[in-house]
């Protein structure tokens, strides 16, 4: 099944709902979302409203139970684990809360690792990675493990590794929540950079000044879509 | 970065946990090792130590092994009707007595005792001076002649023993021709030996004709098994063994123990490894779910995780496995000495004896536990739910 009205996301009626011991709960229900190049959304509502599952869905973590999901044109529900795995891998990056930088590895080599998964050669790997750090402000810290960097600069490469394959959609599940205000201010005009470069970013935050510098705001409420606000 | 690799860095992140991985594999794997070397070891020492001798049939009279049961009769003219077959080069007669060197001590000095009569070499190799020619001639080992300081041209006095009667056999004196090593010497055992016709002698001048053993040479262009037959058909009361089967003999009856006993050990010490791996991988896996879930989202296929840890289980296994080789070399050397203290065992038999088949062993065994160490692990990051784990991961 294809589309060709050009969106990245397009997702009808999507529903989630997870068995558990007490009977089933509906995380997400019944959510109809197109998300389209350059988009800058974010996604909003209380504490276990549907939040990150639906931005897991939207990242092809998560398969909905119902309801019909493309990427691309291409429907997600169909592919398998290796497929979705490799559509990851090309097409979507994520940025999380903690960061999951891997502590052995340097800045560089972090960001470099997406790449290398990709089979993207050496010296296109070394090339694109000094572009990064040199875009997210830390070009001088390439050879710096994790331990050795701060939050806001460790949030700095994890946007970094999630670009490296030049995706073309950007996830970012609460990526200030473990950063003070100001650090979270240099984080989210990072982001904004990133998504004003050509991105689409979509960001689930608790943070109303993160999400009023989006430029769509969805706002949810026991895994439905209470409301959505579009802004210039 | 390929999942050897990741894994390589993701284990010196842990150095002190990969490091007691690693030990704990070298000391399993010298164990395994050392077991492994055990199970055949007794086996190929005496295969070779038959071979050493320069004979590879032994005829006897019955199925007892040869001194412990009767002996041959008409044994010298057995020996020389089995050399003229076309498929035998030479063979021996050879009887085994006791005897007391009566100028050893207050009580003498106990040795055992061989005559020899044939065509062939005798079945011991001369360390000084010359073998025996005719008349009272001995060659000693090298234990008699340092105990009792005798050297080529030495003249000694000696009694025999040549049944399991008590005896009063007369003094008898012997010229040593030479010192010798004789291939089924004791570290400690005095042996003497002569022509079959002083053993005789020596023993009271009867049964000058029998003999505990016949030795037979095959042809090399024959080989053992048709020397066999046609010994067989020459003899048909005799009993005719090839080293081979004297070997197999051996395997099956008195040797199976240190194999029993090896299976079980290499068994029990497998299990152990398999245990520390997987304990020690899925501790480490159980604090990287995050990680593992993040790298999942960003892209990294099933297939990718489950090589990494795999690649963690080789490196863990892999490292210790070589470890394991020196340190079971040394430890296999250390029991060796200490078993061959067992009284009545050849100087020349070991216990543990490498054998390249040993080491093909080892490290398919070792292959084997690191593929199956690393099985529970691998379940838990190939059925990771990257979501859930992602989830977890911030609640927590």
């Amino acid at each position: 099944m294809s589309t060709s009205n050009g969106d990245i996301v397009e997702a009808t009626h999507i529903s989630r709902v997870f068995p558990m011991p007490a009977g089933p709960v509906t995380a997400v229900a019944d959510v109809t979302l197109r998300i389209a190049p350059g988009d800058h959304l974010a996604i909003r509502g209380p504490s276990g409203c549907g939040k990150s599952t639906l931005l897991h869905i939207l990242g092809c973590v998560e398969t909905p139970t119902a309801g019909t999901l493309l990427f691309n044109g291409n429907d997600v529900t169909t592919l398998s684990d290796r497929q979705r795995s490799l559509l990851r891998l090309r097409r979507i990056g994520f940025v999380f809360q903690r960061f999951f930088l891997l502590p052995m590895l340097t800045a560089a080599e972090n960001i470099e690792l997406p790449q290398s998964e990709a089979d993207v050669s050496k010296a296109e790997r070394r090339k694109r990675t000094s572009e990064l750090l040199d875009y997210v402000g830390l070009g001088a810290r390439a050879d710096h493990r994790p331990s050795e960097l701060s939050g806001g600069e460790m949030q700095r490469v994890a946007i970094a590794r999630a670009l490296a394959n030049r995706p073309g959609l950007l996830l970012a599940d609460e990526p200030t929540g473990e950063l003070d205000r100001a650090t979270g201010e240099q984080i989210a005009a990072l982001l904004d950079r990133v998504n004003a470069d050509g991105t689409a970013l979509v960001i689930v935050t608790h943070d109303p000044a993160l999400a009023e510098r989006c430029t769509r705001v969805l706002t949810m409420r026991d895994g439905r879509i209470e409301s959505e606000t579009t802004s210039a | 970065m390929n999942a050897m690799g990741f894994a390589w860095r993701s284990l010196i992140r842990q150095p002190a946990r990969a490091s007691l991985g690693v030990l704990g594999v070298a000391a399993v794997g010298a164990l395994l090792f050392d077991m492994l070397l055990l199970s055949q070891g007794l086996v190929v020492s005496m295969r070779d130590l038959f071979e050493r001798t320069g004979f590879d049939l032994r005829v006897t009279a019955t199925d007892s092994l040869p001194g412990q049961g009767p002996l041959i009769p008409n044994a010298v003219a057995a020996a020389r009707a089995i050399a003229k077959l076309p498929t035998v080069r030479s063979a021996i007669a050879l009887r085994f007595a006791n005897a007391t060197i009566v100028d050893g001590g207050p009580r003498g000095y106990y040795t055992s005792f061989q005559g020899v009569e044939g065509t062939g070499a005798h079945p011991w190799s001369i360390l000084r001076g010359r073998d025996i020619g005719t008349g009272a001639e001995i060659v000693i080992n090298e234990n008699t002649a340092t105990r009792l300081a005798l050297a080529p041209g030495s003249r000694v006095v000696l009694r025999a023993s040549c049944t399991d009667q008590k005896q009063a056999l007369p003094p008898m004196p012997f010229t040593v021709a030479g010192v010798a090593q004789f291939p089924f010497d004791t570290p400690r055992g005095a042996t003497l030996a002569t022509s079959l016709e002083m053993l005789a002698d020596a023993c009271g001048g009867n049964e000058s004709d029998e003999a505990d053993v016949i030795m037979v040479a095959s042809q090399d262009s024959a080989g053992p098994a048709a020397a066999v037959a046609d010994v067989a058909t020459l003899l048909p009361d005799l009993r005719v063994l090839s080293n081979a089967e004297a070997v197999n003999r051996f395997e099956r009856g008195g040797f199976t123990y240190f194999r029993q006993i090896s299976t079980v050990l290499t068994t029990v010490t497998l299990s152990f490894a398999v245990l520390l791996i997987t304990v020690l991988l899925t501790v480490s896996i159980n604090q990287r779910l995050g990680e593992i879930a993040a790298l999942r989202a960003l892209g990294f296929s099933r297939w990718r995780v489950v090589a990494d840890v795999l690649c963690e289980s080789v490196l863990i296994v892999g490292g210790g496995g070589l470890l394991s080789l020196p340190i079971g070399g040394l430890l296999a050397a250390g029991l060796d000495n200490i078993l061959k203290r067992i009284p009545g065992i050849p100087a020349d038999v070991h216990f543990f004896v490498f054998q390249p088949s040993a080491l093909r062993v080892h490290l398919l065994l070792l292959a084997a536990t690191a593929v199956i160490a690393a099985l529970y692990p691998i379940r838990i990051v190939a059925r990771l739910p990257i979501a859930a784990t992602l989830r977890d991961e911030v609640v927590g």
